[in-house]
């Protein structure tokens, strides 16, 4: 635990200076605990909102969910708001040398980035209300007002990563160490949050299909190699992965627990209960391959891990996916702990569609090879990227 | 006129200004939910998806309780109900209910009233009309707060950047070194540049939004009646959608009987709306609709033809035909016209109309003024011309009555029966299912003897002045009674 992997050169010279710019703190500071709080609010509300629309259809802006989504902006408005504050106009030094500065106010990156978070999600709130009166209500998930409101989101989580990040490359090893598993808490919220929006084309009668892999190879590689790397700890892919997998099977293993009827129509499935999303999608196998494989090669240059990184997170990720979604599409799978039998109360299931056949969206074998090509492409790509951004972290030091 | 074969292309009317159904979307209803007379309107929502209001007044005082949910009105899915909502009742006035549905989709719906009270449960459908009016413009202060909210989210992110370049990895106390000052620069222009680039993607999207949006609201607005004369007096009409996908969605060739009939075609003299012909075309060949015309006074007319879809949407077409004068055939069948005095403005307030046999029809208007958007009930009695209430009234077209509200600009046009604004042939299908309706209420149609008073229920959409056409049988006559308002 807390062991650092191999790092190269760049790293090297990091790590002189996080032994230099230590701190003496042991415990977590509050501010980072209501910033885990509020988003681990979000990543609740987030879950809970999509169960609500499969379940009930019908909703209010104060509905249970939609709080715990705007508690995220509280929350983290308040931690934010207090570093900012303190280090700008406190008499505290230690604050202010570990500060950058914008526009006269003096914090912790992270906690601007946060606070820029806070913003677009305020503002998503007006926009997505005046859009409800101009579009009608929610009728697309995926909306520019919905997007705002995204994007905020994952600023949140990119700003408590760096916050995070800054916090442990300048803190003493026991704090460190604790540090590490709120940060894979929140690198796993982010990778849910990638997950929930890549849900339509990796939904199981796409997984043997190509579009689910270059989907997948787009937008995960880049979160879970971010939070992975950045952590620069040695089981930290699994750990973010594990965490993902957890927050899933909760979901689905909650959630039906409690009643729920449909409030819209026409309903095509009878609903008595909160109606789960889905299985999670098998990141774990994938990110405990990568960090077997950064422990031998991590060392090597950036495009050339990316390339490595990415070539087998996707196989890895294939291997055991393409699989298991046999499995998921079999009788075996329609029960409580598989969830194969939940369908949201709009799901017209044996009438338009079969849910347990598997749809080609590559119409021929060029096709689907020429999209898994492409989406091997993507995964060096969206690693590259991973890396960038996990190596920033690995720098931060403010 | 009598060029036989020549075809005179008259005045095609294009997209008006006037909505669909036109311009009086609300919905106005009055029928049995089993033992329970019931007046119901439903306002719909500007946008769609939305929420509708619905308010109920019971005629008795032993309802216990109503239940609203919202329907498909028919195809698939019509007969999946979701759990219904508990209609609120009024403490101050008990026989007062009200409810709020969304409105999820465009198209035929009905809202399904359950009733439980004294007298035991009853049921009705009332078909709604669902389809987004209007686009939302924002207005100016949202405007301002949501353009500097956006300007400082796209200013942050570049001093972010600039900043997480310049200071992030630094030691603690450490002073930023010129070459991290110039990278942060170089760094805050690319971001900038990326921030443009998304800004404009982001408008971009927005724009294709507002588009499909808009395309929506185009595809339910009033379809244009082309009309033609052909071998000088017959009247051909012809649908045109206002959206390129409105032929795909709704054929002609598919309409169902509305009353009897296919169409009801109303030819309105303008601007003083002093010519009225209630016909009805027969179906042709391609879709299009046909009748020979009776004599007519020469004129621009206003044209308003109501048909209903398959599904039970009900549309009005809308067009103007500049027709000459014709010397025609004798009306026929359900046919009938008018002529009188144009509506003055402000509209009068006589409230009691001469009848060709020396009868009366009278308007039982309450006194005040009239008010738009609110619910009201109609009712007119005719006298024979000693002043007796008239014996010999009998079902025209199988009701009481018909009425047409027309606003002195043509912006809203309504065909108004005894059972409210909703087209006939989509009270009955919405019917399908519902137990216990009486005969008489599936059809809305009138049996055995008829009352010398016929109501209908109605709103005015909006203020302005009005002329209300009641048309009743009376001893094998269509006779047709003109009143005109003013509404605030």
């Amino acid at each position: 635990m807390g062991q650092s992997i191999p790092l190269g050169t760049q790293l090297g010279v990091g790590m002189g200076e996080r032994a230099a710019a230590r701190t003496d703190a042991t415990s977590i500071p509050w501010t980072i605990w209501c910033m885990v709080a509020g988003i681990a609010s979000g990543t609740v509300g987030g879950i809970w909102d999509i169960s609500w629309h499969m379940s009930i259809g019908r909703d209010t802006f104060w509905t249970p969910a939609h709080i715990a989504i705007q508690m995220t902006g509280v929350l983290v408005g308040i931690a934010c708001g207090y570093l900012i504050l303190s280090a700008t106009f406190g008499g505290e030094s230690a604050a202010r040398e570990t500060s950058v500065k914008i526009w006269g106010f003096r914090g912790p990156l992270g906690a601007f980035i946060a606070v820029w978070g806070c913003v677009a999600m305020l503002t998503s709130a007006p926009f997505d209300n005046w859009w409800h009166n101009a579009y009608g209500l929610d009728v697309k998930i995926v909306s520019p007002p919905h997007t705002l409101l995204s994007l905020g989101s994952f600023a949140i989580k990119v700003g408590a990563l760096a916050l995070m990040a800054g916090l442990m490359n300048r803190a003493s090893e026991a704090l460190r160490g604790r540090l590490m598993w709120l940060f894979a808490c929140v690198g796993a919220t982010a990778v849910a949050q990638a997950g929930l929006i890549l849900t339509q084309p990796t939904w199981p009668v796409y997984m043997h299909s190509a579009s689910c892999y270059l989907a997948v190879a787009i937008g995960i590689p880049a979160v879970l190699v971010g939070t992975a790397w950045g952590a620069g700890n040695k089981w930290a892919c699994t750990r973010a992965a594990a965490i993902y997998t957890a927050i899933l099977l909760a979901a689905e293993w909650i959630l039906p627990l409690f009643p729920a009827e449909p409030k819209l129509g026409p309903v095509y499935q009878h609903v008595t209960h909160f109606i789960p999303l889905r299985f999670p999608l098998l990141f774990i196998v994938p990110a405990v391959v990568l960090d077997l494989l950064w422990n031998k090669v991590g060392d090597w240059k950036r495009w050339r891990l990316a390339g490595v990184t990415g070539a087998a997170f996707l196989a890895s990720f294939v291997a055991v996916q393409w699989p298991f979604a046999n499995f998921l599409m079999s009788p075996a799978a329609r029960n409580r702990i598989f969830g194969m039998a939940y369908f949201g109360y709009f799901d017209p299931a044996g009438f338009l569609y079969d849910p347990y056949a598997f749809v080609a969206a590559e119409k021929t074998r060029g096709a689907f090879w020429l999209t898994m090509a492409f989406a091997v492409v993507a995964a060096m790509i969206s690693s590259r990227l991973g890396l960038a951004w996990g190596d920033w972290m690995r720098r931060m030091r403010r | 006129m009598k060029r036989l074969g020549v075809i005179f292309p008259l005045l095609l009317c294009t997209a008006l200004a006037a909505r669909a159904h036109v311009g009086s979307p609300d919905v106005y209803f009055e029928g049995d939910a089993g033992p329970y007379h019931l007046f119901v309107t439903v306002r719909v929502p500007q946008v769609i998806p939305g929420v509708a209001e619905i308010r109920v007044r019971s005629a008795s005082g032993d309802v216990q309780s109503m239940q609203f949910v919202s329907m498909r009105l028919s195809g698939p899915g019509s007969n999946l109900p979701p759990t219904p909502d508990l209609a609120q009742q009024s403490k101050e006035d008990p026989q007062f209910f009200t409810g709020s549905l969304w409105l999820m989709e465009s198209g035929a719906l009905r809202v399904r009233i359950r009733v439980d009270g004294a007298k035991g449960k009853g049921e009705v459908s009332v078909p709604v009309p669902s389809f987004a009016q209007r686009t939302l413009t924002m207005d100016r202060p949202l405007k301002g707060i949501l353009g500097l909210l956006m300007l400082f989210l796209a200013v942050g992110m570049v001093f972010i950047a600039g900043a997480a370049v310049r200071e992030g990895n630094l030691a603690p106390g450490e002073t930023p070194a010129p070459g991290k000052i110039r990278r942060a620069k170089i760094v805050m222009a690319i971001t900038a540049m990326v921030v443009v680039g998304i800004l404009y993607l982001g408008r971009a999207w927005w724009g294709a939004e507002a588009g499909n949006y808009e395309r929506g609201v185009n595809f339910f607005k009033p379809p244009a009646a082309e009309t033609t004369l052909e071998n000088g007096n017959r009247l051909v009409i012809r649908a045109h959608g206002q959206d390129k996908e409105w032929p795909n969605e709704v054929k002609m060739e598919e309409i169902i009987p509305d009353h009897n009939h296919l169409m009801h075609l109303f030819l309105i003299r303008v601007p003083g709306m002093d010519r009225l012909l209630h016909l009805h075309p027969e179906r042709i060949a391609g879709g299009a609709f046909a009748e020979d015309l009776p004599s007519i006074s020469a004129g621009k007319y206003r044209v308003f033809a109501d048909v209903v879809d398959k599904a039970g949407f009900p549309w009005t077409l809308v067009g103007e035909a500049n027709l000459p004068q014709l010397d025609g055939m004798p009306l026929a069948g359900d046919d009938a016209s008018w002529s009188g005095a144009p509506l003055t403005k402000p509209a009068g307030e006589a409230s009691t109309f001469l009848l060709p046999d020396g009868g009366h029809m009278t308007w039982e208007r309450a006194s005040g003024p009239l008010k738009a958007n609110t619910a009201m009930n109609f009712t007119f009695s005719v006298q024979t011309k000693e002043g007796k209430p008239a014996q010999d009234l009998e079902p025209y077209m199988g009701m009481a009555g018909h009425a047409e509200f027309v606003r002195s600009d043509m912006g809203a046009f309504a065909h108004v029966h005894p059972a409210g604004s909703v087209a006939m042939a989509a009270l009955e299908l919405a019917q399908a299912g519902v137990l216990e309706a009486p005969p008489a209420m599936r059809d809305g149609m009138v049996m055995g003897a008829q009352s010398p008073k016929v109501s209908f229920p109605y709103g005015f959409p909006q203020p302005g002045d009005y002329r209300i056409f009641v048309q009743i049988k009376c001893a094998g006559r269509v006779e047709t009674g003109v009143f005109d308002a003013h509404v605030e």
